[in-house]
């Protein structure tokens, strides 16, 4: 989350020299995109429409070659080469896995599904070049996404083509602000997080006086900003807005000004290595309340660098990973009967996305792309792992599909 | 709750590992007029080699494991700045001041980096924990850990104070700031002194490598980089070449830091460090307690 939300909008203060892999690789990423990103994008967009012609746009109404001889032909974009490569090969193998579930049901529409895989390598040039690839293919519907800066300019292809996309991980509040109608995110986006992390502290933790500490980073910052609205409409107070440096190793200004302002409960909206040392120094002052952190820190890591003892007790806000979801049992079986590894934080929902577009086919009883974004857009209270699915206008979810976990003896639990 | 106390004691730390890494930066400046550019990576070298040491003596009881680290840190990273010298510095004595000021960033470049190679770019955990324990001073939470980096700070200020002004080596170096050339012809193994105030700048900011993160308990090999530009900034503010300044300059700073980040908010606490570096550059360049072209160590 922390990368497909910070992608392009953490931009963190300027690098200076040479940072660890991660944040590098964002930047990276942010460069990329920002210089090549829209330019590139437009020029790809124009050319499909032009000089290839879309495939199955242009042969919308007729049987299109993605659906044809008894199957349908779906596309799976996500990074399956480079640093978030693991992450992409958890995605495609729960889709997989849903596929072959539903093929063994009988298919859809009588018909079987096929996939086709493209790689867009966490990068938004990759993703661009991805999708096109796929609908030249003439897929008739794309499920995945997980990097937002990757995810957000093939969206715009997809957008030309008339296809419609169920995003099943990338979250930033970008993708659905470009207002592209084909577009479905089934997991939450920040405003979907701030929501859970204020009804987790106002309502069933009786907090009061909250304190909401970022780093000054985009994404940190908005998710402050939306965890403050949240808690105000909870009738919760705001008592610090603080910002901080993440590079540096000494919150202890911070955190004595938090300690005599008393809040009943302090939300850490960056990531996890500043937020680690964060509870660490927290804990260390014995600043009154509880604490808890944003998806950003959720890493093993953030209890490895505050202390075990630190850490006790914190709570995380998170997208649902498997592990967490009671009803996930039998998934993670299956899941891991296959593969022989357990599903990664974003397979459950990829498995849900790629149920929810096989029924959102069924539902319009063709393969027509604008029919299928006609049910996704009618899809009310489809069920899926930890709640139901039904979109807001703009492509998001309704309910807040965001859980609270505790860590419990060091290791990330269910309250 | 004294929550200005506690603010004093946050200060009072930032202060003391402020002091001495500044102190390594005013010496070599103050001797060779080199702004050694590298020192704050020499303080992220000593942290390194501490976290080795806990590592490999995880068995033993804390305060073994403490103590054997900040002694062995301390002194590698005292070879490190007598290696650093020997190789980078010393053959450019006699070039002028900007080629020694750009090899002062190589090193820096080539520490940082070669660091990350060896041991990658992620963060590392300490492998010991400070108990939390502490006690109430005046209605404000004091932890002991607290306690110890400040008295081991102050002390060793103090037995470099003593060095400088009651040893011959130190009556040397601070010859050498006064007039290279005349101390030399006085018969005084010039080379073999500076080396020495590297080895003592060096083993000033390995310490505080070890004590930063033991307290911290996070590093990485870009750690350095921030501080080390602090630690300049409360070098020149307190006069750099003094070593008085030096102290007064980091504890000065991380009064000025805390209680601006206090008041203003947390993001202030770089720019309160960076606009007192202007003023002071601009206003009084000589520092606090500089002085213009006269002694300087």
């Amino acid at each position: 989350m922390k990368r497909r939300s910070a992608d392009f909008s953490s931009v963190h203060p300027a690098p200076r020299r040479l940072r660890p892999g991660r944040r590098t690789i964002t930047g990276l990423a942010l460069l990329a995109f920002v210089l090549l990103g829209s330019g590139f994008l437009s020029a790809c967009g124009g050319k499909t429409a032009s000089t290839d012609g879309p495939p199955s746009g242009q042969t919308a109404g007729e049987a299109t070659g993605g659906s044809s001889g008894g199957e349908i032909l779906i596309g799976v974009q996500s990074p399956t080469t480079g640093s978030e490569a693991k992450m992409g090969q958890d995605i495609n193998q729960a889709i997989e896995l849903a596929v072959e579930e539903l093929n063994a049901k009988g298919g859809v529409l009588g018909k079987t599904i096929k996939l086709t895989f493209a790689d867009d390598a966490c990068d938004p040039q990759t993703a661009t070049a991805a999708a096109n690839k796929l609908v030249s293919q003439g897929v008739v519907a794309v499920v995945g996404g997980y990097c937002s800066g990757a995810t957000l300019p093939a969206t715009g292809v997809y957008h030309q083509a008339g296809i419609p996309m169920v995003v099943t991980a990338a979250n930033s509040e970008k993708i659905p602000a470009q207002g592209y109608p084909e577009i479905f995110l089934v997991n939450g986006t920040t405003k979907h997080q701030a929501k859970r992390a204020a009804e987790y502290m106002v309502k069933e933790q009786g907090a009061k006086r909250i304190a909401l500490v970022h780093d000054n980073s985009a994404f940190a910052r908005d998710l402050a900003e939306a965890t403050k609205q949240e808690v105000e409409a909870l009738g919760g107070e705001v008592i610090a807005f603080e910002a901080v440096n993440s590079d540096e190793n000494d919150f202890t200004p911070v955190i004595s000004k938090l300690k005599s302002l008393k809040p009943d409960a302090t939300y850490w909206t960056a990531y996890y290595s500043a937020g680690g040392l964060f509870i660490k120094q927290f804990k260390t002052a014995k600043v009154p309340g509880i604490i808890g952190v944003g998806d950003g820190a959720n890493d093993k890591m953030l209890v490895a660098i505050a202390g075990k003892e630190n850490a006790e007790g914190t709570f995380i806000t998170m997208s649902p990973s498997a592990e967490f979801i009671p009803e996930a049992k039998a998934f993670i079986e299956r899941y891991y009967a296959k593969y022989g590894e357990e599903p990664g934080p974003y397979s459950a929902l990829s498995y849900d996305g790629m149920r929810l577009l096989a029924d959102a086919i069924e539902r319009a009883g063709s393969t027509e792309p604008a029919a299928i974004v006609r049910a996704l857009r009618e899809t009310k209270d489809f069920p899926v792992f930890g709640g139901t699915i039904t979109f807001n206008p703009d492509g998001t979810i309704q309910k807040s599909n965001f859980i609270v976990v505790v860590v419990k003896n060091g290791e990330f639990a269910l309250p | 709750m004294n929550v200005w106390g506690e603010q004093l004691m946050n200060a009072l730390v930032i202060g003391s590992f402020y002091s001495l890494i500044a102190l390594g930066y005013s010496m070599v400046y103050g001797i060779i007029q080199l702004l050694n550019f590298a020192h704050g990576d020499v303080y992220m070298v000593g942290a390194f080699v501490g976290y080795g040491v806990l590592s490999a003596m995880s068995g033993a009881p804390l305060f073994v494991g403490l103590g054997a680290a900040f002694l062995f840190a301390s002194l590698a990273t005292g070879l490190l700045g007598l290696g650093v010298e020997r190789i980078a510095y010393r053959p450019l004595l006699q070039s002028s001041r900007l080629v020694m000021l750009i090899t002062a960033i190589g090193v820096s470049l080539v520490l940082e980096n070669g660091v990350m190679l060896a041991l990658g770019p992620s963060f590392r955990v300490m492998p010991v924990e400070l108990p939390r324990s502490g006690l109430s001073l005046f209605g404000a939470d004091v932890t002991y850990a607290q306690l110890a980096i400040i008295a081991t700070s102050v002390g060793l200020m103090l037995l470099l104070d003593a060095f400088v002004r009651r040893t011959l080596y130190g009556k040397a170096m601070r010859a050498i700031a006064v007039n290279p050339t005349a101390t030399a012809l006085m018969g005084i193994p010039v080379h073999r002194v500076i080396a020495l105030t590297f080895f003592i700048g060096s083993f000033l900011a390995g310490s505080a490598g070890v004590l930063a993160g033991v307290y911290y308990g996070k590093i990485n090999f870009m750690m350095g980089f921030i501080v080390g530009l602090k630690a300049f900034t409360a070098s020149v503010l307190g006069g750099i070449g003094s070593l008085p300044g030096a102290m007064l300059g980091g504890y000065l700073l991380g009064f000025l830091e805390t209680f601006g980040a206090a008041a203003l908010g947390g993001e202030w606490k770089d720019v309160f460090a960076f606009v007192i570096l202007i003023l002071i550059l601009t206003l009084k360049p000589t520092g606090l307690l500089g002085r213009t072209g006269t002694e300087r160590v």
